[in-house]
């Protein structure tokens, strides 16, 4: 065993000055930032950069995320006349909801999918625009399709719930988990998921058709106040117990 | 000697490397991959480099793009993802009662992203980005840092006067990481890129058990005093989406391996290993022994064997709630609006709902796609509380034949490749 290592360390010692030289050749080339050095301490405790943020640019380049300028830009072009005329919002009012916005994963050109929610029709809606032109390129919509909530929807969720008769049962819960009396929705924090109905769900069975949130409701300091049981459907505008 | 010929090109190759990647049809000048303040280029002590581009989602949460890795040995820059990001996390209670999904029905990024503080990003670089939300906002939300590994390899050797020598050397991690906050669990989405060209990517979770969901000894663990709060047994199943792009070629293929006994040899079983080809999409599961890569058709090493990754498991808790969430691994051909492993929520391709949707069509991979699903069955423990000890669960990209040796060997053992003769 130690006679042929031996022999390929032998071997070994042309090929390691060869290509010793052409390591250092190709590092300066190739004008990488400089491998640490080979301290002990160094090793142990290895840096990377810590680059300051500039501004945000304007507008992005390959696979930059949306700047604030694109998404005013995208948002504005998606919302067509004929959406803002056609739709209502989680409020009632004319327009669609808006939702979210994406830079399209695929693609060279730089293209935002933004998405909007239809109450009046329930339907999702996915307007693509192309950032270049600015101009809508696609625009598609279907029913029974349902993105995560935005704020507004989050927050018209919790009105509803605190204008319906099922309100105690979440009052009850904040008195239990908190041992005070709520005051109204301003002691809470609150974010939500979509709910689809389950087969067995008879009093919710409209939901994923429906646009419905289920919330995540926290006191001010932070205790979970528990409204599992509580289903919200924005679209109907109801309130319904799971079980 | 074909190193130094390697070598020569190497140097210019590295500087356009990216700029190379684009797709050929492409008539147009390809645009830079990103902008300086979403790409991540690092050096780490033992000379490998890893540049990418990152960016927050709404709903996956960090995105990796145009992940390309180069060693102080092979200075050619090599394209290996074009992006790689979480496709969803199904939080199921064993009640049955409830089950979560937390990327398509909330999402890790926009307002469910946390800003790093304190010790989040301690001895790394916190940067800078946009959170995704629907009015983003930019804030200090992944964090950069290189790790140690350990030890990266450990080999005797003699000199020709026979005196003893040791190769080791410590091994380093680039670590990308980002925090959301879902309900009371907190989610730590990890890529840890390693100074030998694997990728490990990872979801740990801490936070707080679920407050509400308390159950029966069957279906929880008792955690507070006696035998009286059972906390609920639940999963967190996590997919991943991979979009390899092995040196920018857009010409991967899909591979399967297994090995089964072979009857016996002199000494013991034999065995014996074949491929199948994954020409068309389909879902997969594990078996001893079985593993898949996806591998370029026409990049090559120097020794002439076809670059490769290798999707390698560890522990791994199956969730077979649902048609899609059972398969270990999904292969599909790239669409753009396949997004999601479950949830697909997309106007475009509405029946494209999920993994299982996307793969019906049995389409030929050009542009293959992996969804890796693993899952951890979580089992409360006292020790849960409070907060819970950041668990675990995710898988490795190990390079095969990425480099027609360790990136890493020291300058003495450059001459060991192949049968020593
Ligand atoms: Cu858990």
């Amino acid at each position: 065993m130690q006679r042929r290592r031996r022999w390929a360390w032998g071997l070994g010692i042309a090929t390691a000055s060869a290509l010793t030289a052409f390591g250092v050749a190709s590092w300066q080339a190739n004008a990488a930032p400089n491998p640490a050095p080979s301290t002990a301490a160094a090793a142990d405790a290895p840096r990377v950069s810590d680059p300051q943020p500039g501004p945000e640019a304007a507008a992005g380049t390959g696979a930059d995320p949306l700047t604030t300028d694109e998404v005013g830009k995208a948002r504005a072009a998606a919302l067509t006349p004929e959406l803002a005329r056609k739709s209502t919002d989680v409020t009632g009012a004319a327009g669609p909801e808006y939702l979210s916005i994406e830079l399209a994963e695929e693609g060279d050109a730089r293209t935002a999918d933004v998405y909007f929610y239809d109450y009046k029709t329930d339907k999702l809606v996915k307007q693509v625009v192309d950032l270049r032109t600015g101009k809508v390129a696609g625009s598609y919509s279907a029913a029974g399709m349902q993105l995560p909530a935005s704020d507004r929807e989050v927050q018209t969720a919790l009105d509803l719930l605190m204008a319906d008769p099922l309100a105690a049962e979440l009052k009850s819960a904040y008195q239990q988990a908190t041992g005070k009396t709520l005051a109204g929705k301003d002691g809470l924090t609150v974010t939500a998921h979509v709910f689809k109905a389950r087969p067995a769900d008879a009093a919710t069975k409209q939901c994923g058709k429906h646009r419905c949130l289920q919330l995540v409701v926290q006191s001010k300091d932070g205790t979970f106040i528990d409204a599992n049981d509580l289903v919200i459907d924005l679209s109907g505008r109801t309130v319904a117990r799971l079980k | 000697m074909n190193y130094r010929k390697i070598a020569a090109g190497g140097a210019v190759l590295a500087l356009a490397g990216l700029m190379l990647t684009g797709t050929p049809a492409h008539a147009k000048a390809p645009a830079a991959a990103c902008a300086g303040s979403n790409q991540v280029k690092e050096t780490l002590p033992n000379g490998t480099t890893w540049q990418l581009c990152w960016r927050m989602q709404p709903q996956a949460g960090l995105v990796l793009e145009k992940v390309a890795v180069s060693y102080k040995r092979y200075p050619q820059q090599l394209l290996v993802l074009d992006s790689i990001r979480l496709a969803q996390l199904n939080v199921p209670y064993d009640s049955g009662e409830t089950e979560y999904n937390d990327i398509t029905d909330y999402g890790f990024g926009g307002g469910f992203l946390e800003t790093l503080t304190g010790d989040d990003c301690k001895g790394g670089s916190a940067r800078t980005g946009s959170d995704g939300a629907a009015t983003p906002r930019r804030r200090k939300i992944l964090c950069v840092s290189a790790e140690p590994s350990g030890l990266a390899y450990r080999s005797h050797d003699w000199d020709a006067q026979g005196r003893e020598k040791v190769y080791n050397k410590l091994g380093h991690d680039l670590v990308l990481r980002s925090i959301s906050k879902v309900g009371w669990y907190e989610y730590v989405t990890e890529y840890r890129l390693h100074d030998d060209g694997q990728i490990s990517a990872r979801l740990g979770a801490t936070g707080d058990l679920s407050p509400g969901d308390y159950v029966n000894s069957s279906r929880g663990w008792p955690i507070g005093k006696n035998a009286r709060d059972y906390a609920s047994m639940h999963y967190h199943s996590a997919f991943w989406r991979v979009d390899f792009n092995i040196d920018g070629k857009n010409k991967d293929k899909v591979e399967q391996y297994d090995t089964k006994p072979d009857g016996r040899g002199p000494a013991t079983a034999k065995l014996k290993t074949t491929k199948t080809d994954i020409a068309k999409e389909g879902s997969f599961n594990r078996a001893n022994r079985r593993w898949w890569r996806v591998v370029s058709d026409t990049s090559k090493n120097t020794d002439g064997h076809k670059r490769s990754y290798e999707l390698s498991v560890g522990a791994d808790d199956k969730y077979e709630g649902h048609p899609e969430t059972t398969p270990d691994v999904t292969f599909t051909q790239s669409h753009a609006c396949e997004k999601y492993a479950s949830g697909n929520a997309d106007p475009q391709c509405a029946t494209k709902k999920t993994i299982i949707d996307f793969a019906k069509d049995k389409e030929t991979l050009k542009d293959p796609v992996m969804w890796v699903r693993v899952g951890f069955h979580h089992v409360p423990r006292d020790e849960d509380q409070s907060p819970m000890p950041l668990h675990w669960q995710g898988f490795d990209l190990t390079p095969r034949d990425a480099t027609n040796m360790n990136p890493l060997t020291p300058d003495g053992r450059t001459s060991q490749n192949g049968q020593p003769r």
